[in-house]
């Protein structure tokens, strides 16, 4: 095993670079994942619209009832009834909605006849829509008593709306599972690692093939008796070792700022996810490592690499709001797989066979990037054999 | 018969590297391989090793065809390649370690072996060291000692001293030698013929890819019809008809430079005590004398026309 033993000991003499990289990496992710407020679910609160209720009619109880019931639900704002000055209460959004009561009313809703309420409102206000609804009620419940109980007394009706308008329906929240707070904060940190692993897995592969490629070290090492499958073996397994070993390194982070979380469902399939991406990104890596000439284009590539693939993907910018050309072309590279896989698994409160099915897919999609770039990495490797 | 290539052709595009190149080589012989920059002797090794494809011809060694897959015939070979080959990022000690690990897989045969090969290089002051820390020569050696340590049969040696200093290139001479005494066949190519004249049992001279003479160090300077070169300080060389020198037996040419006459001769007998006849009787005034035998450089020169080093 010397090949093996020779990878780790170059690994070991460019620790400090992979070093720096690793802590950097590391400490962004966790303030940035720690600073990262995921939106929480608060209490319902009714929001009251400011309103203007201006009576034209006479000061009748069913009138009266009616501005008692919008000012339960908005707020009356008293403005005088000048023109100007309600046009600058709009303008100035004192108010958003004026309610103007016409002469007649109250007689036309009592007899049947059809009324027709004024109002003034804000251009493209979702608060009309409210306010609407709400009049609606009121006048359509007048109007149904009207209908069916004709000789009923207007303080009876206006006594009779308020009951009924009070009535609300209690609605209770059921759900069978609870989404945990760590489980957005997780996905964060999950997807932020992508970038590190990459940026690490490149460094370090392709320092150490920069060493093994150099012409002169590859003609001694053809040379000698150690067969070319040994040698392709031994180099693999350093670094799927080096892999396993960042990984690891990588994925306790988690543990230590996630604790138990890392157990449940959501943790356990964020870090299958991530095993299965480092398949990927040392994949990559290995090929890339076979590619490059020098430790200049090293860096170069281990940066733009990292950084494009983390851009494009949604690392950093959520998939949401990225166009769907950057995603078309993302959807090319095993962190575009990785980080919908990490979006589903994090946004799923129960797993149930159709999420989990999505979730497999990506993550089968990340293992063929491994398989085919390896191929592919082989085939260059054994070719570059034939022609030296 | 340890090597037997036959007819061994190696293109490069429209040049000719190899052009029907034959070598056999003997067990125990230090075999030199000498010619200029670009007569095709790496390219022969590089070939010999499978390290590049030909176009036609045959290798054998050890009575085998030698192909990329003969891991057999690689166990029993070292190379020491032109170019310095070893890991930068590994001291002096893992550097050889890896190498003779790559022949030998017991740890304690193998610590033995590069404990032998460091103090065989004179590197045991330096085994913590990192390579970059080393002079050209100690590179040189370390080198040699990553190729050497498994004890090979056969050692191929691609200019190993090119670029070091007289005093190391002394010392690896001298460690070749050791080498052969121990019972390695040796292969040894450069450009360097006193390299050759001082440590080689057998000479072959390439040119244009080709072996154009092969022999011992006397067979080949046998072959050639010029032999000593007479130099002579003349103090009043006024009187000198150099048409008279050349007409004196075995003489093949003569040539004054200030006071300075240089006479190359044949391989006649008597040559220094007619010259000198001549001189005499002209009352020629003698400063200083001195008569240098013929060189491979001389050989190489009347078989091809030109230099060795041109």
């Amino acid at each position: 095993m010397q090949v093996y033993k020779a990878f780790f000991k170059i690994i070991l003499k460019n620790r400090i670079q992979l070093m720096i990289y690793l802590v950097v990496f590391m400490v962004l992710a966790l303030l940035l994942s720690s600073s990262y407020n995921p939106p929480q679910d608060t209490d319902f609160t009714k929001v009251k619209v400011n309103i203007a209720f201006i009576n034209d009619d006479i000061d009748s109880p069913l009138v009266a009832g009616l501005q008692t019931y919008l000012g339960e639900n908005a707020n009356l704002v008293a403005i005088p009834d000048d023109t100007q000055k309600l046009q600058d209460a709009l303008f100035f959004r004192d108010v958003e909605y004026i309610l103007r009561v016409p002469v007649g009313f109250t007689d036309a809703m009592l007899s049947g006849s059809a009324v027709q309420l004024e109002k003034t409102t804000v251009p493209d206000s979702t608060s009309n829509i409210y306010m609407d609804l709400l009049i609606n009620k009121y006048l359509n419940t007048a109007n149904t008593y009207t209908t069916y109980l004709p000789g009923l007394s207007q303080t009876d009706l206006v006594a009779h709306l308020q009951e009924d308008l009070a009535n609300a329906t209690e609605v209770t929240m059921i759900s069978s599972g609870t989404h945990s707070a760590y489980a957005e904060k997780s996905g964060y940190y999950f997807n932020y690692l992508s970038y590190s692993l990459f940026a690490i897995l490149i460094l370090g592969i392709c320092s150490v093939m920069l060493v093994f490629n150099n012409t002169d070290l590859k003609r001694r090492n053809l040379v000698s008796p150690l067969r070319s499958a040994n040698m392709n073996f031994q180099m693999i397994l350093g670094n799927l070792s080096f892999a396993v070993i960042t990984w690891l390194v990588l994925i306790s982070a988690s543990f230590v700022m996630y604790g138990s979380f890392m157990f449940t469902a959501t943790g356990r399939l964020l870090l299958l996810n991530s095993f299965v991406f480092t398949l990927a990104a040392l994949s990559i890596s290995y090929l890339i490592g076979n590619l490059v000439k020098s430790r200049g284009a090293m860096s170069a590539v281990a940066n733009v690499f990292a950084l494009g693939t983390s851009f494009i993907s949604g690392v950093f910018v959520p998939q949401a709001l990225l166009g769907d050309n950057v995603l078309t072309i993302a959807s090319f590279t095993p962190t575009y797989w990785y980080v919908k896989a990490n979006n589903e698994i994090t946004a799923a409160v129960n797993f149930n066979a159709a999420s989990l099915t999505s979730i497999f897919t990506s993550m089968i999609v990340i293992l063929g990037f491994a398989v085919a770039v390896l191929a592919v990495t082989l085939v260059l490797i054994k070719q570059r054999r034939l022609d030296a | 018969m340890l090597i037997n290539v036959k007819n061994l052709v190696k293109r490069y595009g429209d040049l000719i590297a190899l052009d029907h190149f034959n070598l056999e080589v003997q067990e125990g012989e230090i075999l030199g391989l000498l010619g200029p920059n670009g007569s095709g002797k790496t390219t022969a090794i590089n070939c010999i090793l499978s390290l590049l494809k030909y176009d036609k011809g045959t290798i054998e060694l050890y009575d085998q065809p030698m192909t990329p897959d003969a891991y057999d015939i690689k166990r029993n070979i070292g190379v020491v390649m032109q170019n310095v080959a070893i890991f930068d990022e590994l001291t002096v000690y893992e550097n050889i370690d890896y190498f003779c690990g790559l022949y030998i897989s017991d740890k304690h045969t193998r610590k033995k072996l590069v404990a032998e090969a460091i103090a065989f290089v004179g590197l045991g002051d330096f085994k913590k060291f990192s390579p970059k820390k080393l002079s050209g020569g100690l590179l040189r050696r370390l080198n040699i000692a990553c190729g050497i340590a498994h004890k090979p049969k056969l050692i191929i040696l691609d200019e190993p001293t090119v670029a070091v200093d007289p005093q190391s290139r002394n010392n690896i001479l001298e460690g070749i030698m050791e080498l052969n005494r121990q019972g390695a066949t040796i292969i040894y190519t450069t450009h360097y013929m006193e390299e050759v004249e001082q440590i080689c049992s057998r000479i072959a001279i390439m040119d244009k890819g080709k072996i154009i003479a092969m022999g011992t160090n006397e067979e080949l300077k046998q072959m050639i019809k010029s032999g000593e070169h007479i130099n002579l300080e003349l103090l009043n060389p006024e009187h000198l008809e150099l048409s008279e020198i050349t007409a004196l037996p075995h003489i093949i040419s003569a040539e004054l430079t200030d006071h300075q006459l240089v006479v190359k001769s044949g391989r006649g007998k008597n040559t220094l005590i007619a010259i000198l006849d001549y001189l005499k009787g002209r009352n020629i005034t003698i400063g200083k004398i001195y008569s240098e035998p013929p060189t491979l450089n001389d050989v190489f020169l009347e078989i091809t026309g030109k230099a060795l080093r041109d």
